[in-house]
């Protein structure tokens, strides 16, 4: 774009040429009709908060649940403590984390970051948004009813033979994971075809990169798990016995189908938040990011390994030795591309002009965190390790540090970082520091000590334990709710900034990507010229300490 | 874009001439056709014939073949772009980890502990 | 920022406008992008199939018995007929793709008509298919099985024949489906195609929905082989 209207022409409104998005059409139908990837982008903010609440309460109460040892003294039935977990890790994994942090803040910045005015496929977009809602009504509608006691894998023959609502939510799964293609294929497509003028693929910045590897994990696996719930339900209507051992099947199977989707998924978790520690780390310290290709590689890399590693859920399920010997090895070499994120995160850091900002708070609780949580994944990568581990609380512990510390976290500090940017409006943020060291020390002490009982052989999903760990399982318990209060303190001071915060800077962190050089809050179409990528992560002359 | 107005109520109207595809001969698409006809009867005909283990090889290659045809001319692949390509040969690739992990499984269940070998096999 | 209103030439001859979407600078961006989505869908699609044809791989290597005797139970000649149907629908769509890329509207949906038919001939010798096999005891997904005369002797030795038989009707249920989606797909574009909509400037929409089809027969072209030539 070359030419602009004359200046008598320009419309005024706060000093800005065109509306900002927010007030550009105002009304409730202006919303939920939208295909504007920014507001589209809020509603899935709004949602899978909601859900993030309704599976953390599930959490704190299986929590409260495990303060006594039982059976007595204990607030559930062990069929009711059952569903509590289902349904935490129903509504945490299908409902939260996948769509997370794609559905909301790549929304709201992948198209910014690259320049675009909009993501490609701006219907197919709203239309994620709606099968994401759809399938976690059912979901919810499921555990109303019915409850879900399967656990969130739906492991056979059990998922056959139990009375709770398997059918509806496995088709709420099924809803949600054509949700999460709609938004991965749509991701693809702009950054293929949307880039701005200028930005080659390594003017891309690396959250960019870290969407572009989950989202090419979301279309080459979420139809596996789609056609492996659908011959579920055939299979739990039916009896066709694909998986049912009375009629043939190999719940073996079950499994191979279901990890080959939900393996690659935990990096559908991971990747974006990697990516969003990329933008955090780098901003706020005002350094570029150290080993750019390397970083943007390395999420390629985890991308393509995380296929050939999903046989190490299977370790005790009964494939062959020589199966699982292929994926311990294999799994292993994951470690090597996150490692490499690691270090190029810190040398990033290393020697910048460190800010303490909120973002920068969350994404440093990440590298710590992450870092407990990598390494616990490769002892357990280790066959004979992971035997003597497996289905115990160090599992538990390992995945809550890359999903809940690394993932969600991640989250937080993405939402804290482009929160200016999409309301205009800054939270408090010495309120917002409190709750960064809140949230980070809740997760130590709900964590920690599940690692240890885990090494002493304390076994997941069990509604009661042994004396033996009433300390362990106290203090975990203790971590959860001040985890709790941690999210409800960010919740408190991010809604009140909404009304009362003050005005944000139109470049609040001083960012550097094009996210920063459009209007704060954007315009319907973002920028107000068409942007031209220039050098990447350019902060000019570097401060010497 | 060669002329823009800040006022959305006159709109510039451009003809844009910038869009190709590749379009193909009725000679190519009717080559095509007749030796996908050719290859259906030598399916037929292979299965008759008793090869052995490798008749399921012999199938599944036959098809594989027939489906590359319909895949390079029919569906335009080989004109098409790069990205295009990468993305249907990738989803092959992967594919193909499923069938190969998978099968590895099932193959060699039982060969350091004949015990654990499937009971139902 | 604000767009000019971008349109692809269009020919003489009663042929409508296209009007290429406002987050799009050129024309060739908006084709290309469709193009590009569209593959990574059918990048779905094969994995979706590929998770069934894993299966049947699977449980061949289980029961390669059953498999032969449930697969022989099976008209070959029916398959070859259907197979035949959908390569030739197949051909004709490709030339009608040919032909929106030409502007030849009236013989774009002559071959177009031709596809729809040819898919309804496939449906209705599946039908046939599937009405023999419930008539001699064999249901799809159901405890109600009880092969009667020749289809219980072939079956009586072998070990759970009706896992063949519910893979294949879950494979060509859903391959059915499939092609009934694409018939009302491919309807939908003789109705817009009669009026003008595509032409040498904008004919993603067939070209598309012709890309779906070919995938249709590409999973044919292996079920074929595997389900009622069982090696």
């Amino acid at each position: 774009m070359t030419t602009h209207a004359p200046a008598h022409e320009i419309p005024t409104v706060e000093g800005r040429r065109e509306p900002d998005y927010l007030r550009v059409t105002k009304g409730f139908m202006s919303w939920v009709t939208t295909l504007d990837h920014k507001r589209i982008g809020l509603m899935y903010l709004f949602g899978v908060t909601l859900a993030f609440i309704v599976g953390g309460i599930f959490a704190m109460l299986l929590r409260a649940h495990l303060w006594n040892p039982g059976p007595d003294g204990q607030m559930f039935s062990p069929q009711d403590y059952n569903q509590l977990f289902t349904l935490h890790g129903a509504f945490m994994v299908f409902a939260f984390i996948i769509p997370a942090i794609p559905g909301s803040i790549a929304n709201f910045a992948l198209p910014l970051l690259i320049g675009a005015p909009d993501v490609a496929l701006p219907k197919l977009n709203l239309a994620s948004f709606y099968l994401w809602l759809f399938g976690t009504v059912l979901l919810s509608y499921s555990a109303i009813t019915n409850g879900l006691d399967t656990g969130w894998t739906f492991y056979t023959p059990w998922s056959l033979k139990s009375q709770t609502a398997v059918l509806s939510a496995g088709l709420g799964v099924f809803v949600i994971g054509f949700s999460s293609i709609f938004t991965g294929l749509n991701f693809l497509v702009t950054m293929h075809k949307m880039r701005a003028r200028g930005m080659g693929w390594f003017q891309m910045p690396l959250f960019c990169w870290a969407i572009y590897a989950s989202s090419v994990l979301q279309v080459l696996a979420t139809p596996v798990l789609g056609i492996t719930v659908a011959l579920l339900a055939f299979e739990h209507i039916y009896h066709i016995g694909v998986f049912d051992p009375a009629e043939g099947g190999d719940p073996v199977l079950f499994q191979h189908f279901f990890w080959f989707y939900s393996h690659p998924a935990v990096y559908i978790m991971i990747l974006p938040g990697m990516g969003i520690i990329s933008e955090v780390v780098s901003t706020h310290s005002r350094r570029p990011l150290f080993g750019y290709k390397l970083l943007a590689f390395s999420s390629i890399a985890i991308a393509v390994i995380s296929f050939l590693v999903w046989g190490h859920h299977m370790y005790t399920s009964g494939q062959s030795e020589f199966a699982m010997q292929a994926f311990s090895f294999l799994t292993v070499l994951v470690a090597i591309p996150t490692a490499i994120k690691m270090w190029s995160w810190v040398a990033t850091i290393w020697g910048g002009s460190i800010a303490l900002t909120a973002p920068m708070l969350y994404a440093i609780a990440f590298l710590v965190i992450f870092t407990i949580g990598g390494l616990t994944g490769v002892y357990l990568a280790a066959l004979a390790i992971d035997i003597h581990l497996h289905d115990t609380y160090f599992v538990v512990a390992h995945f809550h540090a890359v999903m809940m510390g690394s993932t969600a976290i991640a989250f937080f500090a993405g939402v804290h970082h482009w929160w200016p940017k999409m309301f205009g409006r800054m939270y408090n943020e010495k309120l917002a520091s409190i709750a960064a060291i809140v949230i980070l020390t809740g997760f130590m002490v709900t964590f920690l000590p599940q690692f240890e009982m885990g090494s002493q052989g304390m076994p997941r999903r069990y509604a009661t334990y042994s004396e033996q760990w009433v300390g362990y399982h106290r203090a975990s318990t203790v971590g959860a709710m001040i985890l709790g209060a941690g999210f409800a303190l960010m919740v408190g001071y991010l809604l009140h900034s909404l009304i009362a915060g003050r005005k944000a800077k139109p470049n609040e962190w001083g960012g550097v990507t094009l996210d920063w050089k459009c209007p704060t809050p954007p315009n319907l179409y973002n920028f107000d010229d068409e942007p031209i990528a220039g050098k990447l992560y350019d902060y000019g002359p570097t401060l010497k300490r | 874009m060669a002329n823009t107005s800040h006022d959305s109520h006159h709109h510039d109207v451009v003809v844009d001439h910038s869009h190709h595809g590749h379009v193909s001969t009725f000679q190519i698409f009717l080559r095509v056709y007749v030796t996908l006809c050719v290859l259906t009867i030598v399916t037929v005909a292979a299965s008759q014939v008793d090869f052995g283990g490798a008749n399921m090889l012999i199938a599944v290659l036959i098809a594989s073949i027939k489906a590359s045809l319909v895949v390079t001319f029919f569906m335009h692949l080989k004109w098409d772009t790069a990205m295009n390509n990468i993305a249907f040969l990738g989803s092959l690739l992967f594919l193909s980890l499923l069938f190969l992990f998978t099968l590895a499984d099932f193959a060699t269940r039982g060969m350091a502990d004949p015990t654990q070998m499937s009971p139902i096999r | 920022m604000s767009h000019a209103t971008i349109v692809t030439p269009t020919p003489e001859g009663g042929f409508q406008p296209h009007t290429v979407a406002h987050h799009f600078k050129t024309a060739e961006q908006e084709f290309q992008a469709a193009k590009f989505a569209f593959w990574l869908f059918l990048v779905t699609e094969v994995m979706l199939f590929g998770g069934l044809f894993a299966a049947y791989i699977y449980y061949h290597g289980f029961y390669p018995k059953s498999f032969q005797a449930g697969g022989s139970l099976l008209d070959w000649r029916l398959g070859a007929l259907n197979t035949m149907f959908l390569l030739t629908s197949s051909w004709t769509m490709a030339n009608g793709v040919r032909c929106s890329q030409l502007s030849r509207r009236k013989e774009m949906v002559v071959w177009l008509w031709w596809t729809v038919v040819l898919a309804g001939g496939f449906m209705v010798v599946k039908y046939f298919e599937y009405s023999g096999k419930f008539h001699h005891g064999i249901f799809p997904f159901t405890q109600v099985w009880h092969p009667e005369g020749h289809y219980g002797e072939v079956l009586a030795g072998v070990a759970f024949p009706k896992l063949f038989f519910n893979i294949y009707f879950t494979m060509t249920g859903i391959h059915g489906l499939h092609v009934l989606v694409g018939m009302i797909a491919i309807g939908w574009l003789i109705w817009r195609g009669g009026q003008g909509r595509f032409h040498s400037g904008w004919y993603i929409p067939v070209d598309l929905i012709g890309l779906y089809w070919h995938v249709v027969d590409l999973i044919w072209i292996f079920l074929f082989p595997l389900l009622y030539l069982v090696p």
